[in-house]
């Protein structure tokens, strides 16, 4: 009789992440502080720690010494779509790799075991699996133009046609935030930055696909990382600027796997740009403002990149404002929530994380949160209005821009625009509301 | 009358810690086989591994060649770096859990250091007839000096295994109170045999140290506890350990190396 096949495969993993499945001590440290175990009312199912230990039991049984002597073990489809479901209810935010004592680097962990079970034909989750289509073909996950990359643009912004300096503006800035778009532009051109973006020709990062598992699905993220890296190239770009902390991330470490080898260009971020001019004397401050604010580190700037400081350094040289840290500050942050395709896959997992993070800016008494995302800016946004709470939340860009004398105004926004599209902290633009859809007819009775 | 033991090449091992080496040396045997296929078994799971743009899996020597290579990417100084402060002192266990650093180092500690003491004195045991030709009186030396390092490190697991016991039976905490933690009781359970046993052996050869091992008679079982002690512990923490959870002392460490310490 012939044996049976595994229910499961190893594609997709190293060795090393093979063995790392078996490292886990199951110590519960990873516990502590995942926040959507806790967002999930302490569900066992998604905790790091049991999630290791499932595939680890799925690899036993299916590559084990027992599988070996008898054959592997059938593992049911319910259980192994079961464990897909707990796997996607993951921010990829690092927390648990940050405090695991084996030092298991569990963002690649869960990033290919997800690709392993997208191509088992399991995962993604929900509407992930809109993503590739979306992004390959339209270039950006919102169904967008590329024609409108520029849209948020307002005629007192000079963009260069050609400058070793870089905006890589992003998706979500360019198409949904454009308070970033213009706040940014607005800095650099104050700051006699000449800049120049890629405009039409800007892909997205590849991001979204690749915290989803799907960076294989017709190697969208790689040929975008290509597309966008010899773009940037050709333009002449010798420092990139980010002021997306998702894209700056792909940008960093995702961009040069891709490109094969390391990139014809430094990526920087818009803090570290920042503490940069302000260490130089180039940054004046023409306004202050009486606030305690406090600082959101996005995951993807400060646990997957490692930039903690420059936000805060800037923050702290600001007239008037005063930074107070949450208890969970730098490495051992609280997700904003929204990573790891939660936010479109799972949006009331996506709600819950940011409910505590900004119940964890109230414990500190800030008026506002800062932070230097636009993904954490928007599901902190939900969060703050889900909880009717009095708190404002607004992009360190948008806050330097206001104190170096700049208006943070974008194009009067259309009616029903997204909130995060002007400034919170501000407050100086209104979206009107969203304009009455004609009511429709009633559908005629069939004539019998 | 020296006691009698094992003929290997002519030369006679002593029976001088109340054990048969006969049955010593087969349970060796079968505890390092044992230990070796687990080994493979694992390397070659691991190895099954097909990374993004490859199209066949490592196998076994590639995974292990692979991990190596992981582990030496930063340089030599840098793995040392790791090894010595994130692997033999534990520093990501201690920056976040004080208790649970104290407790692990004791049991870790505690069970490399009798591991390393049991490897000296079966070589020396070995040595005295094959390197030196000496009897048994060679060993017994050694042995005696062995004596104090092997109460500290025995005393440490103790405490450590103590600390364990006391936080699963007492702690709530979610990260104790884990899914499927009983197999965490067969394994402290276990260790608690091996130290119970192991200081009834030894205060047994304390007896075997202050007297002339000429009074003890040699026999296939000298003493039963003490052959389930060697027996228990070789196919506890030998033959088991690519099988159980404490195939983490393997993995951690070789994770750790790998990631770079975490960092």
């Amino acid at each position: 009789m012939a044996k049976e096949k595994p229910s499961i495969n190893t594609v997709n993993f190293t060795a090393a992440q093979l063995m790392e499945f078996d490292a886990c001590t199951r110590c519960g440290e990873c516990v502590k502080y995942c926040p959507t175990y806790d967002a999930r009312d302490k569900n066992q199912d998604i905790e790091p720690r049991d999630k290791i230990q499932k595939w680890k039991d799925f690899m036993n049984k299916s590559y084990g010494l027992k599988a070996r002597l008898f054959g592997p073990e059938k593992i049911p489809p319910e259980e192994i779509k079961k464990f897909t479901d707990d796997l996607y209810n993951c921010t990829t935010c690092g927390m648990c790799g940050t405090v695991c004592p084996a030092g298991i680097n569990t963002i690649e962990l869960w990033e290919s075991t997800r690709a392993n079970l997208v191509k088992h034909g399991t995962g993604p989750y929900g509407k992930q699996s809109l993503f590739p289509k979306l992004i390959e073909e339209g270039h950006n996950p919102y169904l967008k133009q590329q024609k409108d990359r520029l849209a948020w643009m307002t005629p007192d912004i000079k963009i260069a046609e050609k400058s070793d300096i870089a905006y890589f503006i992003g998706c979500t800035a360019g198409y949904n935030q454009q308070v970033l778009g213009v706040s940014t532009a607005r800095i650099l051109n104050k700051l006699n930055v000449p800049f120049m973006a890629l405009g039409e020709e800007e892909w997205c990062c590849g991001s979204a696909l690749i915290r989803t598992g799907q960076q294989h699905i017709n190697d969208t993220p790689k040929k975008a990382a290509i597309h966008n890296v010899e773009a940037l190239k050709a333009r002449g770009a010798k420092r990139v600027i980010f002021a997306c902390a998702g894209c700056f991330r792909a940008a960093k470490i995702d961009w040069p796997r891709a490109y094969g080898k390391a990139l014809p260009f430094e990526a920087i971020h818009m803090s570290q740009f920042l503490a940069e001019q302000l260490e130089a004397g180039k940054i004046k401050w023409e306004k202050s403002l009486d606030k305690t604010v406090t600082y959101h580190d996005p995951c993807h700037l400060g646990r997957h990149v490692g930039v903690f400081e420059e936000p805060r350094k800037v923050i702290k040289s600001m007239p008037g404002i005063k930074l107070v840290e949450m208890k969970r500050n730098r490495k051992e942050q609280r997700c904003c929530g929204a990573g790891g395709g939660v936010k479109a896959g799972i949006p009331d997992l996506a709600l819950g994380v940011a409910k505590a993070r900004m119940n964890d800016a109230k414990e500190t008494g800030a008026e506002a949160v800062i932070s230097t995302c636009p993904f954490c800016r928007r599901n902190l946004l939900d969060g703050r209005d889900d909880l009717k709470m009095d708190m404002r939340m607004d992009d360190l860009v948008v806050l330097t821009a206001h104190l170096m004398g700049l208006s943070t105004d974008v194009k009067p926004p259309a009616p029903g625009a997204p909130k995060e599209s002007i400034s919170d902290l501000f407050r100086t633009q209104t979206i009107p509301p969203k304009l009455a859809e004609p009511p429709k007819e009633a559908p005629k009775a069939e004539k019998k | 009358m020296a006691t009698e033991g094992l003929t290997i090449f002519g030369k006679t091992v002593f029976d001088t810690l109340f054990i048969d080496y006969r049955i010593m040396v087969i349970a060796a045997i079968i505890s390092i086989i044992l230990f070796i296929v687990g080994m493979y078994i694992q390397l070659e799971k691991w190895g099954r591994g097909i990374p993004e743009g490859a199209t066949k899996p490592y196998g076994a020597w590639g995974a292990l060649k692979m991990i190596i290579s992981k582990i030496f990417e930063k340089g030599i100084g840098h793995a040392l770096e790791v090894l010595i402060l994130d692997v033999a002192f534990q520093r990501r266990t201690y920056r976040r859990r004080k208790l649970e650093w104290f407790m692990h180092i004791l049991i870790f500690w505690g069970w490399i250091g009798l591991l390393i003491l049991t490897i000296v004195a079966a070589a020396a045991e070995f040595a005295g007839p094959f390197l030196f030709n000496q009897d048994h009186t060679y060993f017994v030396g050694v042995w005696k000096s062995l004596e104090l390092p092997n109460n500290i490190f025995g005393y440490m697991l103790v405490l450590g295994i103590i600390i364990a016991i006391a936080r699963r039976l007492f702690s709530t905490g979610k990260d104790v109170q884990a899914r499927n933690a009983d197999i965490d009781w067969i394994l402290i359970l276990g260790l608690l045999i091996v130290v119970v046993t192991g200081f009834y052996a030894q205060a047994l050869r304390g007896d075997v140290a202050r007297n002339l091992i000429e009074a003890y008679p040699p026999g296939l079982f000298n003493n039963l506890t003490v052959m389930f002690h060697e027996v228990f512990t070789l196919l506890f923490c030998v033959a088991y350990l690519p099988f159980s959870k404490y195939f983490h002392m393997i993995t951690a460490p070789l994770t750790i190396l790998v990631n770079h310490g975490g960092e």
